[in-house]
């Protein structure tokens, strides 16, 4: 995702994870963009996005230390962001959670209002009423425009369950769009 | 395939989703509240160099293998623990470690936001007796859904049921303070029967056991198992599923998978009978000649302010492996949920073994919610140390919060690894009952897969009086700390038994779905010393028993030349059968009898006509049957999730909406057309393509 920050960010992380405190603060630099970013595509509000992007950068203090290197850091860091969104999604509105908490990008969060961009806000909020795992499969390959094994590794299942949900999801989409 | 592509192209513009520019200030905040929290951090952890990313594999081995027993060597004897735990008054106060101390700033700022205005529990429970005859009402629906291939018959007879519950008192029972009984889970037989499945190849182990057979009522009118409100298996499967996998026959209990789902079945109205049940046949949608009958209980739900005050221990297990994200993590990311839950005058104290073991969190009010909060959050899976004595350490803690009027339990968390300081199987039940019979229970919470122990998750929760669950993601976790939260910590009947002797001259064969590692022998159910499950507070259970009636030409068996149909008399002649349950009260050595005839009058001739519950309930007998392999019930997997969405009823939780898709999973999976039926009389399943 981003490639030109990744090998700084491995000493980085390494630094991080020793408790280098400098290291850590650089990283958040780097990479609070990428974090806000994420999480407003995934909420929709920038008040949200910020909100999670703080109890991010909030958890990595702690969580930095269980990344093993397995993966790319962004896909973890990826993968912790979107926890967040869920989390956060999921306690503030149990019930209603497609209703609520998928609510439409604010048309203020979002100044640039062309054509397409519309067009995509509106796909967005059809995306938004799939299940849980459908829309997130289907994010990270259109809206992330990743491939199907990257987009595996953040959803943590196999290539082939990721294949499936974005089958289901346009399915289920085809006679909306 | 011009349609995918337009989707495709359609999709794609989802790239163009702009996001707003993150303001700086929002970030500096951000960044200023990580710098606290990750100094905080350096000062609670020991710094760890460039090792920091080895993990020591292999110490979450199960229970009995060689090198936990020579860990074990070094532990206290177990008379020793024993004596120290179970004595009322522990004063010796346990280590508490430094993980306890401050509260971060974390904790407070990142715990979810749910409020729970719940009124303050107050001190005396309501006490449960049993009484007078209570009338059990059918539960009417009108919603119609097609069944997939049930007969449809134009006479209905749907009205309400007045089943009688009428009690009885049984025999005092000797009462022993050590219950050497058989655990009910006991039925481990080698199974003969090769599945047409591939199963999902892990380090998760489960109990064998063979699918109960068609009995004939004439040579074996009575079958007696043991109540099961697990629900691990489902959640556990569901899991599987979702990975792209197709689960273990042995995975697959069905009383657990269909047990995982609410149900509304009418709830006592008096704390005087603890359940009660309510029964309904209904046509069999896999075979048109057989009907189901369905036995749903219900817990009585007490009133909040009769709610004794709760005092949780929870033993968490923190080693390496338990570092992924659905596991320990989870269980941090769930523990939000479950403090925001309890009463202010509820008990959490928190012990951790294998990893960083001791005391985590000394017994501490509910109502200081950032001191827990800080303390779960200051958890760390780092597998190195040994057990210790885990399990006695999470009981003297327990007994040391323990009150007049508490509830308490201890709540084991782990991945499988029961490394807990006792170093047998066995030893480790006997331990757990001798603590539960001082008023202790135990309850099980499973995480990640690869190395769980599924019978030993079981049976330790049942000698401890609670249950075993299986969490594999957030939703699940809520479900069972909060949603059930009263039903699995609060045991309002424990040693429910349930026997149901069959009339030969209305039912010629049936079977039982599931309940094959509960099956209790006939004759004992009469026995109070032998042990069975419990009901939580508002829980729910079900059985099924697929039956063929007299004549129906269901039956799998030939007629009997030399057996008479005859000899009933007449007045019960009409009955289907009879149905007993046997409980104790949560306190009591002795247990009660309730009993009620199954009437004609219970029988649904039209498929359409049968409550949503009790269709849903089949759709899940007929998934499980489905994916185990089993001899019985011949659906599509299309048949199956229409049958289960056209009884979704209520379904508030989306937990049945979950389950269709669950279903559509399964077919992708193992698509109809490659199994077709080939056991059965296959009819429509392979004609039938799921899309």
């Amino acid at each position: 995702m981003r490639p030109a920050t990744a090998a700084n960010s491995n000493d980085l992380v390494q630094r991080a994870k020793g408790g280098d405190r400098l290291a850590f603060e650089q990283l958040l630099e780097t990479h609070y963009d990428f974090i806000f970013r994420t999480a407003c595509k995934w909420t929709g509000k920038k008040s949200d996005a910020e909100d999670i992007a703080q109890e991010v950068c909030i958890k990595l203090a702690t969580a930095i230390r269980s990344f093993d290197g397995r993966s790319a850091f962004t896909s973890w860091l990826y993968r912790v962001t979107l926890n967040m969104v869920r989390d956060t999604q999921r306690s503030t509105s149990r019930r209603d959670r497609t209703v609520d908490a998928f609510s439409l990008v604010h048309p203020d969060d979002d100044p640039g209002s062309q054509e397409e961009a519309a067009t995509a806000r509106e796909l967005w909020a059809a995306v938004g009423a799939l299940p849980d795992k459908q829309r997130e499969a289907v994010m990270l390959v259109y809206a992330e425009d990743m491939s199907h094994a990257e987009a595996a590794e953040i959803m943590g299942c196999k290539e082939a369950t990721v294949s499936w949900h974005v089958h289901e999801a346009k399915k289920t989409l085809r006679g909306l769009l | 395939m011009d349609d995918d592509k337009m989707t495709d192209e359609a999709l794609s513009t989802l790239r163009l989703l702009r996001t707003s520019a993150p303001s700086s200030e929002a970030k500096k905040i951000a960044i200023n509240a990580a710098m606290a929290a990750f100094d905080a951090a350096q000062v609670k952890a020991p710094r760890r160099g460039t090792f920091s990313g080895w993990r020591i594999a292999g110490f979450g081995l199960p229970i009995g293998t060689v090198a936990t027993a020579v860990a074990a060597l070094v532990l206290l004897p177990l008379g020793t623990q024993l004596y120290t735990a179970t004595s009322r008054h522990t004063n010796a106060t346990p280590p508490v470690s430094s993980m306890a101390a401050a509260t971060n700033a974390t904790s407070a700022e990142t715990a979810p936001v749910v409020t729970a205005d719940k009124p303050t529990a107050q001190g005396a429970a309501a006490p449960v007796t049993l009484q007078a005859p209570t009338a059990v009402p059918e539960p009417k629906s009108a919603d119609v859904a097609p069944t997939a291939n049930g007969p449809v018959n134009a006479e209905s007879a749907d009205r309400d049921v007045d089943a009688l519950v009428a009690p009885m008192v049984a025999s005092p029972a000797p009462m022993e303070k050590l219950r050497m009984a058989v655990p009910a889970a006991n039925a481990t037989r080698s199974s003969g029967r090769q599945s047409d499945f591939v199963p999902f190849a892990t380090g998760d182990t489960f109990q064998k056991f063979d699918e109960n057979r068609v009995k004939v009522t004439r040579t074996d009118p009575v079958s007696t198992f043991s109540i099961d409100v697990d629900t691990a298996a489902y959640s556990y499967v569901r899991g599987v599923l979702k990975d792209g996998e197709l689960p273990q026959p042995d995975a697959v209990r069905i009383e657990e998978m269909i047990n995982y789902f609410p149900y509304s079945y009418p709830a006592p109205t008096t704390p005087d009978t603890p359940f009660k049940a309510t029964m309904s046949v209904i046509p069999t949608p896999w075979n048109s000649k057989t009907e189901l009958l369905e036995i749903g209980i219900k817990g009585y739900v007490p009133p909040a302010t009769a709610r004794k005050p709760e005092n949780l221990t929870f033993l968490i297990d923190t080693s390496g492996s338990m570092d992924e994200p659905n596991k320990l993590p989870l269980l941090k990311r769930s523990f939000g949920l479950l403090v925001d839950s309890l009463q202010p005058d509820d008990t959490v104290s928190i012990v951790t073994y294998a990893g960083s073991a001791g005391v985590a969190l000394k017994p501490t009010k509910a109502s200081d919610r950032s001191t827990i909060l800080g303390a779960i959050d200051a958890l760390d899976a780092e597998g190195s140390t040994d057990g210790v004595d885990g399990i006695a350490l999470a009981y003297r803690v327990n007994a040391e919060a323990k009150g007049e009027e508490t509830t308490n339990r201890v709540i084991l968390a782990t991945d499988g690894d029961f490394n807990v300081g006792i170093d047998t199987p066995d030893e480790l039940k006997t331990y757990i009952k001798t603590q539960r019979d001082q008023g202790i229970g135990l309850s099980v919470l499973g995480f990640g897969r690869g190395n769980l122990d599924d019978a030993l998750m079981q049976s330790l929760a049942q000698n401890g009086n609670g249950n075993a669950s299986y969490i594999d993601n957030f939703q699940e976790a809520q479900k069972v700390l909060v949603e059930q939260g009263g039903a699995n910590f609060v045991t309002i009947a424990k040693d429910v038994k349930v026997q149901v002797e069959f009339n030969p001259a209305q039912v010629s064969e049936y079977r039982l779905i599931g309940y094959e590692t509960r099956a209790l022998n006939n004759e004992d159910f009469n026995n109070d010393r032998v042990d069975a499950g419990e009901i939580g507070a508002g829980h729910t259970v079900t059985a099924i028993y697929e039956i063929a009636p007299a004549g129906s030409g269901g039956e799998l068996n030939d007629p009997l030349r030399y057996q008479t149909s005859q000899a009933e008399p007449t007045g019960l002649a009409s009955e289907l059968g009879f149905l007993k349950i046997r409980y104790k009260d949560p306190d009591a050595d002795t247990s009660k009898l309730i009993s009620t005839p199954i009437t004609q009058d219970l029988v649904v001739k039209d498929a359409s006509k049968a409550g949503p519950d009790q269709r849903f309930a089949a759709a899940v007998a007929a998934f499980g049957q489905k994916l185990k392999g089993s001899n019985y019930g011949d659906m599509s997997w299309s048949q199956i999730a229409n049958l289960a969405n056209g009884a979704k009823g209520d379904d508030r939780d989306g937990y049945r909406a979950e389950f269709v898709q669950l279903v559509k999973l399964a077919a992708s999976l193992k698509p109809d057309a490659a199994i077709g039926g080939i056991e059965s009389s296959g009819i429509a399943s392979s004609l039938v393509e799921v899309n």
